[in-house]
């Protein structure tokens, strides 16, 4: 197989389709390296390869080699909310999700104390498409939200077991909101409402990495929380002629908070060919308090809105197994993977919203690499998860059950040299 | 590889959206099989002050019993109006609707619109009845509880002649003097009793008279016979009905004064500029009133004040929506001329209305538990109108036009209202006869149109 036809395929899934959540705490996305994907999303303290650059730029400094690593995730997330009253079942439509992770990880020649990285990385985001007529259309039909990091980063060795580094955080993204209004024209549709913008935040990523060499490896990292500000927002409404006057289209601002995230790893070594792994997050999800829209023009039908949100910051565990099946005299050749995790929600009794249906969660995981050859190697992995929820929301009164299952199968491609 | 890949993918597309659970909508102890709905114009679907087809659809009895199909009860039988939808009220008026509507100070806003100059009079002279196919929705709009067991109310000689009962009652329209004539509930029990009945009465036993600002239409009294008094009218209904062994749910009377007709022009409404406020202190300083710029208390007539029978509203008074709203921006109506009477619900008068109400209420509430009907306290539904309340992400409150749930004529719900109305009914009889019966997306159902 070349290696240029994963990437093509890669390329056009990417340009078919955005990518989603339901699979992870909040919307967090937890999907930015293949190999970390196989164990339970955990490996912040076992250098692997370039997405080092993302689980912990301490580490990056450790690799064997420079290094390009694309992946991506395809989602296949549904989800079901069961109304408490009228027992009516109502689903998504989601589109297929791809977060995807690119990685160019380059060893300087001169110092191999040092290297260099860029990352493209897509940790936040979530797409959500309700069926028409759903029960909740007055509060949610669709959202889609995208968020990149681009991350340029410093990894450097401080001595032969401690490495340090660090990245600068760019975080372009964009959202779309939308929902139906209770106003109904004359035939009895209902009137519908659409907020767009771009969003832009800055941060870092910094992390911390400890190799004895052996039997042990640790990791310690601190990815920033964003403020994704949107400041030229647009609001479009449909509603009939005799309220266009309360419901004037126009601009605003708005703003969505993203967590900071610790991430505390462990990496062991018991015997030849075996690793586990152990990574314990924590993620800053109080920051996300409350989501409000400020609109350039106030009417009496259309007043700024805050609604409250009251996220708490969570742990989530991760951990893994990996096993060299195979290997010959330049290193394994055929990697198996296993883990899995758990997340406590960050969403409160009574604030869970059609929009990020979340609750704690147990997830397995499984993974495979093959290494072509000391340039080109392949990533499989598998993560799967149902959760469920039920709630009755302060703010909407909407009183049901969501039950999401997710199927998240990832590839990925690496070329070293 | 890639196959095997693509592959995955396809079962898991397939394979992973999650099972809905089986719903089993049970009866319980209660027999749905031949339903009837008992009541006025709130149980048959009179809305934008007019009986017409939409709103008999979208009825109380109608959405009551269609969800009652769940667990057996046979589909609607309605005297229904034309398709034309064009409806008719008391007065041979059309139904309402939202249009453009210029003031006489040249403003055009959205208000409520007669459909056309003249309503569907037809069918208040052609009997909608079927021997064939027994109604299931007696909601007669006008139905007093002690108009049940009443032999005038098809006779159109008489003064409580109801034509809306007329057009559905097996008499046909007799002529006067060419036959006999059979009381409302005679019509409901005609060739058997059903398994199981809404009752939903005692609105038009205080209505009428708020309405006309507590002129005319005198209240129901509570004690006398059946066709006198309010006790024993309903007494004898529900007696009857539980000699033969009919189960029921039954509603207590909403606050009526509660509702947007009485509520959509505040007391102090009369909004004055300099010139308006020093005009009107020159004519009432001398009664020792006075104005200011700004919010201030319309004037209205009241027998019992002073010499002159005038007074400023007072906070909690009500000024009707059948106040001519041109008069008070243009003529000085409410300020110079105070409103009359019938435009007025005055402390006392609220306080004797909502007197009479509790009482029937009492009474209601009585007879629920000595027949074990289940109970709905329609007044805790509506009591949540006035503050608003939200609903799967809609707010919806009392407020006319935009609160979302009464109709344009301010005192009848709307098909919405309607359907969390008989979500209360269903609540009540899941609890009190232990079956399960889903309720109803309200949402589902129409608000106000706009144009």
């Amino acid at each position: 197989m070349q290696p240029n036809r994963p990437l093509f395929i890669w390329t056009a899934i990417f340009a078919l389709s955005l990518f989603n959540t339901f699979f992870s705490q909040g919307f967090q996305v937890n999907f930015q390296g293949q190999k970390q994907q196989g164990m339970g999303c955990a490996g912040s303290a076992l250098m692997q390869d370039a997405s080092a650059l993302f689980y912990n730029p301490g580490a990056a400094c450790f690799a064997s080699a420079s290094e390009v690593n694309v992946a991506s995730t395809p989602i296949f997330a549904n989800v079901m909310y069961v109304d408490s009253s009228t027992q009516e079942v109502f689903r998504t439509k989601n589109p297929v999700g791809t977060p995807f992770a690119a990685y160019a990880l380059i060893q300087s020649k001169k110092s191999h104390r040092l290297a260099c990285g860029i990352s493209i990385t897509t940790p936040f985001g979530s797409t959500v498409q309700y069926e028409e007529a759903w029960i909740g259309r007055f509060a949610i039909t669709r959202l889609a939200m995208k968020v990149f990091h681009i991350q340029p980063t410093v990894s450097f060795k401080v001595t032969d077991n401690i490495g340090v580094g660090a990245g600068f955080v760019w975080s372009p993204g964009e959202v779309e909101l939308e929902k139906d209004l209770p106003v109904q024209f004359n035939d009895g549709t209902f009137g519908h409402a659409k907020i767009s913008g771009t969003a832009r935040g800055f941060g870092y990523n910094a992390g911390v990495f400890y190799n004895s060499g052996g039997f042990l490896s640790a990791g310690l990292s601190y990815r920033s929380g964003i403020n994704m500000a949107v400041k030229t927002g647009t609001v479009e409404f449909q509603v009939p002629g005799g309220l266009e006057a309360n419901f004037p289209n126009g601009s605003l601002t708005s703003s969505l908070p993203l967590p900071s995230v610790v991430t505390l790893g462990l990496n062991v070594k018991p015997c030849k060919n075996w690793n586990a792994v152990l990574d314990v997050n924590y993620v800053g999800w109080k920051t996300y308090d409350t989501l409000s829209f400020d609109y350039a023009t106030n009417t009496s039908s259309l007043l700024d809105t805050k609604s409250a949100r009251r996220y708490k910051s969570i742990l989530a565990f991760r951990a893994g197994l990996q096993f060299a099946a195979i290997s010959d005299e330049s290193g394994p050749k055929l990697i198996g993977r296993i883990g899995g995790g758990f997340g406590f929600s960050p969403v409160q009794s009574g604030h869970v919203t059609p929009e990020t249906p979340d609750a704690d969660r147990w997830y397995g995981t499984a993974g495979l690499s093959y290494v072509f050859s000391q340039h080109f190697s392949l990533d499989a992995s598998l993560y799967a998860t149902k959760l469920q929820r039920a709630d009755t929301n302060y703010e909407t009164g909407l009183s049901g059950t969501f039950t999401t299952i997710a199927f998240c199968p990832g590839f990925g491609v690496n070329y070293k040299w | 590889m890639r196959q095997v890949y693509f592959l995955i993918v396809f079962v898991m597309l397939v394979a992973c959206k999650p099972k809905a659970p089986e719903n089993v909508y049970t009866a319980g102890e209660a027999d749905f099989s031949s339903f009837t709905a008992i009541g006025d114009g709130h149980t048959g679907g009179y809305m934008d002050d007019a009986l017409y087809r939409d709103g008999q659809e979208n009825s109380l009895g109608t959405l009551l019993q269609r969800q009652l199909t769940l667990v057996g009860a046979s589909d609607v039988s309605v005297p229904w109006m034309e398709t034309g939808n064009i409806g008719v009220n008391w007065n041979g008026q059309a139904r309402l609707l939202l249009g453009y509507k210029t003031d006489c100070l040249n403003n055009t806003s959205l208000s409520p619109l007669r459909l056309s100059p003249q309503g569907e009079l037809s069918s208040l002279s052609t009997s909608a009845y079927n021997p064939s196919s027994k109604f299931s929705n007696f909601g007669v709009p006008g139905l007093r509880t002690i108009d049940l067991v009443s032999f005038l109310l098809g006779n159109l000689n008489f003064v409580n002649y109801n034509p809306f009962f007329a057009r559905l009652s097996k008499d046909q329209f007799n002529f006067p003097g060419s036959g006999s004539f059979s009381t409302y509930q005679e019509n409901v029990f005609d060739g058997g009793y059903p398994s199981f009945c809404s009752i939903y009465l005692g609105i038009e036993d205080v209505l009428p008279f708020a309405k006309s600002g507590a002129t005319s239409n005198p209240m129901s009294p509570v004690a006398g016979l059946p066709g006198i008094g309010f006790e024993e009218s309903l007494g004898q209904l529900c007696q009857q009905l539980h000699a033969q062994n009919v189960k029921a749910v039954i509603a207590t009377i909403p606050n009526v004064s509660e509702w947007p007709f009485f509520n959509t022009i505040p007391y102090n409404g009369l909004k004055l500029d300099e010139d308006k406020a020093a005009s009107l202190n020159q004519i009432y300083n001398p009664l020792g009133f006075s104005f200011v710029v700004g919010d201030n208390p319309f004037m209205i007539a009241d027998p019992n004040a002073g010499m002159f029978g005038v007074r400023p509203a007072l906070p909690g008074e009500k000024i009707l929506l059948s106040a001519p709203l041109d008069s008070v921006r243009c003529y000085q109506m409410g300020s110079v001329f105070p409103f009359r009477n019938e435009f007025v619900l005055t402390l006392d008068e609220l306080n004797e209305i909502q007197t009479r109400i509790d009482q029937f209420n009492a009474i209601i509430r009585q007879k629920a538990v000595a027949y074990g009907f289940a109970l709905v306290e329609a007044q805790n539904f509506y009591n949540k109108l006035p503050s608003g309340f939200a609903y799967n992400g809609v707010t919806l409150s009392a407020k006319f036009v935009s609160g979302g749930v009464f109709s344009l004529d301010g005192i009848h719900l709307n098909p919405r209202g309607n359907a969390l109305l008989a979500n209360e009914f269903i609540k009540s009889i899941n609890h009190s006869f232990k079956s399960n019966i889903p309720l109803i997306n309200a949402l589902m159902f129409n608000a106000v149109l706009f144009p």
